[in-house]
């Protein structure tokens, strides 16, 4: 304790007061210890409550606001686009650029060479570059690309050229490993980053959105079907000399679209400006650039497949109560105008006849019997007054008559003339006269079994049965047969329709479509084949219609894509038609 | 230098908390260099990441559908299998080894004979060294089965199947047999 010495000579009067004075400092100094004592007691609690609530967010969250930062530079600035296996077609990619930084050297020239030395330097690294071009820009003195997406050992090769403005900045491009496949779906991301044409398009905003940059669009497309279809539709093209090709493999079940081509195509790596537009001396003459999407976007009068759609609206409607009856097949003259078929195939037809031989006659009568009606009435439930369903924003609205159908647009229509739609909308009606006579639209976003569209009811499905049989019948007998492809049981119906031009049809610019399905004694998957101008050829035996053009190319897609889908080649299966056999000569001898 | 009780207990506090305040320097300093440990760690992992992002789209755009055709068409040729080359289920494999038909000579099928294993290798791996233990590869396959004993019942499940496999298709080709 502490100890207070009193001065020598003071008074014990004094001592009393000293006392009590003593006793307050010591009181004083107690409390003020006390209040001290608190002050860092409350310091203390303070540190452990922040240490505490700090605990309670790490725990509670998981995650420092660092580690955050960190994860967010694995996401991409755009979400992967993917096939419906997981396989990407569209991701962010970081590459080197050729960037040309005049201010790189501060004092004189910004170039150690001469701009012609240094652009023989990098023609000698990218042979292809326009060397004048680039003297121009070199000599300009004003920062700019030189190449956009360069190797990284040519950017080595650019380093060791020893100037210092030629930079090769590493940027972040969108990259589609798989070239230009599948390019009009997934169409590609201009300068300023905005998804163009196709389903970079469509997502654009879900692909930026947090959600789309850490998962990836699943698209319904299957890459190894679509590389098989675009495969073989380029054979089909090349070998018949055709200006354009398309095609579509679409699920009959779910309205999935697996496969979508529109040939030719262009490298969403590289887009040009020729691929998007094209001059008016070209659009006078017909030509669409590549970026055009033919399945989508483009109507054509897709003729003859028009016919199975008819022949199903009158079995439907109850006005074909026999296939076995027959109709005169010869030219028909309606409201000055006559209808005849390309080849006379005797006086009168029965129905298998007629999709087997393909007579206009025949389907215009019994059109014509329907009314205009119900098949304009069935063309509706089709969706063939409307844009295609589809996720792309490009989307060609058919050539529709509307308000009532005279007598002679009836019968046109019957045959796929006088209304233009796009393969696309072909493939969904055929899908629905497969499948039981449900129609669904198409989509390219993969569904799962429960999301699959109820749909709604066109044809009944004792309908889409005969339609089957009928369908398997063309491909065994009739103009199909160069479509058939042992095992797989293909059904399907040729279509070759004029090309409009001045003054009329143009006899010799013909659309040859394929509508085709597989397998027909359970119909999963459509594919529709189209070529645009096909030239007779050799190799077509000098015929420009589907069945030497469109056909073969159904019959090699179907082999290749059949086993891929889960559809094993079966040549002991097929749809019985044995009831319709005895109908058709060729049927009847076997 | 007087040192009265209060003062040395002065001192004591104040070297406590030195002690204390050194102590948490060490300790922060200690937690920050594990923090940037492990800020590297994960900064090395995202370059990783790239570099596995980078490769792989290497990978897809070297082996992209269009390059393997072209390298089909020019070295191989393989063209997509006929129907004919498809197998569907047990029925149409057991169907191959039947007689083409009445009378014919049946299907030639290949054999090996059983070599009697000689007795003091018992297995003709015994050329075989492993790279990683050095052992022989008879003498690794020797101690294999005597450790996971709760194969053993799976290992007589499946030559049970295969038995009853066997009978199947037997029963399947007297079926057959009787139909030609």
């Amino acid at each position: 304790m502490n100890t207070f010495a009193f001065p020598a000579g003071s008074a014990p009067t004094s001592v009393h007061n000293g006392r009590r004075q003593l006793i307050n400092v010591r009181q004083r100094w107690l409390l003020e210890a006390k209040l001290r004592t608190l002050w860092i007691l409350s310091v203390f609690v303070l540190v452990s409550l922040c240490a505490l609530a700090r605990i309670t967010y790490l725990g509670a969250t998981g995650l420092s606001p660092h580690r955050d930062s960190l994860a967010g530079g694995l996401i991409p600035d755009r979400g992967e686009i993917v096939d419906r296996n997981g396989v990407p077609l569209a991701r962010d990619f970081r590459t080197y650029s050729l960037w040309f930084n005049p201010k790189a050297m501060t004092d004189g020239s910004p170039l150690i060479h001469s701009p012609a030395e240094v652009a023989d330097g990098l023609l000698r690294i990218f042979p292809d570059l326009d060397r004048e071009e680039v003297i121009a820009k070199l000599a300009s003195g004003k920062a700019g690309y030189l190449r956009r997406s360069i190797l990284p050992e040519d950017a080595n090769k650019v380093h060791a050229l020893g100037e210092p403005a030629l930079e090769y900045p590493r940027e972040t491009t969108r990259f589609y490993p798989q070239g230009s496949m599948a390019a009009h779906v997934l169409g590609y991301v201009d300068s300023y980053g905005k998804g163009q044409v196709g389903m970079e398009q469509a997502f654009d905003e879900q692909l930026k959105s947090m959600d789309g940059r850490t998962n990836p669009s699943v698209l319904s497309i299957d890459f190894r079907v679509q590389s098989a279809l675009e495969d073989e539709l380029n054979k089909g093209m090349s070998l018949s000399r055709a200006k354009g090709a398309a095609g579509v493999v679409l699920d009959a079940e779910t309205g999935e679209v697996l496969a979508l081509a529109s040939l030719p195509a262009f490298d969403p790596n590289h887009v040009v400006p020729g691929d998007m537009m094209v001059s008016d001396a070209q659009a006078r003459a017909g030509e669409v650039p590549h970026g055009f999407n033919r399945v989508t976007n483009q109507v054509y009068e897709l003729g003859s497949t028009f016919k199975p759609i008819t022949v199903a609206a009158a079995l439907d409607a109850g006005t074909i109560t026999s296939l076995g009856r027959r109709w005169p097949s010869s030219p028909l003259h309606v409201a000055g105008f006559t209808i005849h078929d390309s080849h006379q195939m005797g006086a009168s037809m029965n129905v298998p006849e007629t999709l087997i031989h393909s007579s206009n006659v025949v389907t215009a009568q019994i059109a014509d019997e329907l009314g205009g009606e119900r098949l304009k009435q069935t063309m509706q439930d089709l969706g063939m007054n409307e844009r295609p369903y589809i996720e792309l924003p490009a989307r060609g609205f058919p050539l529709w008559p509307s308000g009532k159908w005279p007598r002679l647009r009836t019968m046109t229509v019957s045959y796929g003339h006088g209304i233009a739609v796009t393969p696309l909308h072909l493939a969904s009606a055929y899908a629905a006269l497969v499948n039981g006579g449900i129609w669904r639209p198409a989509t390219l976003r993969k569904l799962d079994p429960s999301d699959v569209p109820a749909g709604r009811r066109v044809f009944k499905a004792s309908t889409s049965a005969r339609i089957r049989q009928l369908l398997r019948m063309i491909v065994s007998y009739g103009t199909g047969r160069k479509a058939d492809a042992p095992g797989f049981r293909v059904g399907g119906k040729t279509g070759s329709a004029e090309k409009p031009g001045v003054g009329g049809y143009r006899r010799h610019s013909l659309i040859a479509t394929f509508a085709a399905a597989f397998p027909m004694d359970k119909p999963r998957y459509v594919v529709i084949a189209m070529m645009d101008e096909p030239q007779g050829t050799e190799a077509t035996s000098f015929q420009r219609t589907a069945a030497w053009n469109s056909a073969p190319v159904i019959s090699r897609v179907v082999p290749r894509i059949g086993p891929l889908l889960g559809i094993m080649p079966d040549e002991t299966r097929d749809i019985d038609i044995s009831d319709l056999k005895p109908l058709v000569p060729g049927g009847a001898s076997e | 230098m007087n040192l009265t009780s209060d003062r040395v207990r002065s001192i004591g506090w104040i070297s406590v908390l030195l002690i204390c305040g050194a102590l948490t320097i060490g300790l922060t300093l200690r937690v920050n260099a594990v923090k940037s440990n492990v800020h590297d760690t994960e900064k090395r992992i995202m370059w990783v990441q790239q570099e596995i992002d980078f490769l792989q789209t290497e990978f897809q755009t070297r082996s992209n559908q269009q390059a393997l055709r072209q390298i089909n068409d020019l070295e191989f040729g393989y063209k997509a299998p006929i129907a004919a080359q498809y197998i569907e289920g047990e029925r149409q494999l057991a169907a191959l080894g039947v007689s083409a038909g009445p009378g014919a000579p049946p299907p030639i099928r290949y054999a090996n004979a059983d070599v009697p294993q000689s007795a003091d290798t018992g297995s003709s791996l015994l050329a075989m060294v492993s790279p990683v233990a050095g052992a022989t590869a008879a003498a690794i396959a020797d101690a294999v089965p005597s450790a996971p004993t709760g194969r053993d019942p799976e290992r007589a499940e499946l030559a049970r199947d295969a038995a009853a496999l066997g009978k199947r298709l037997a029963r399947i080709q007297v079926a057959e047999a009787g139909q030609q």
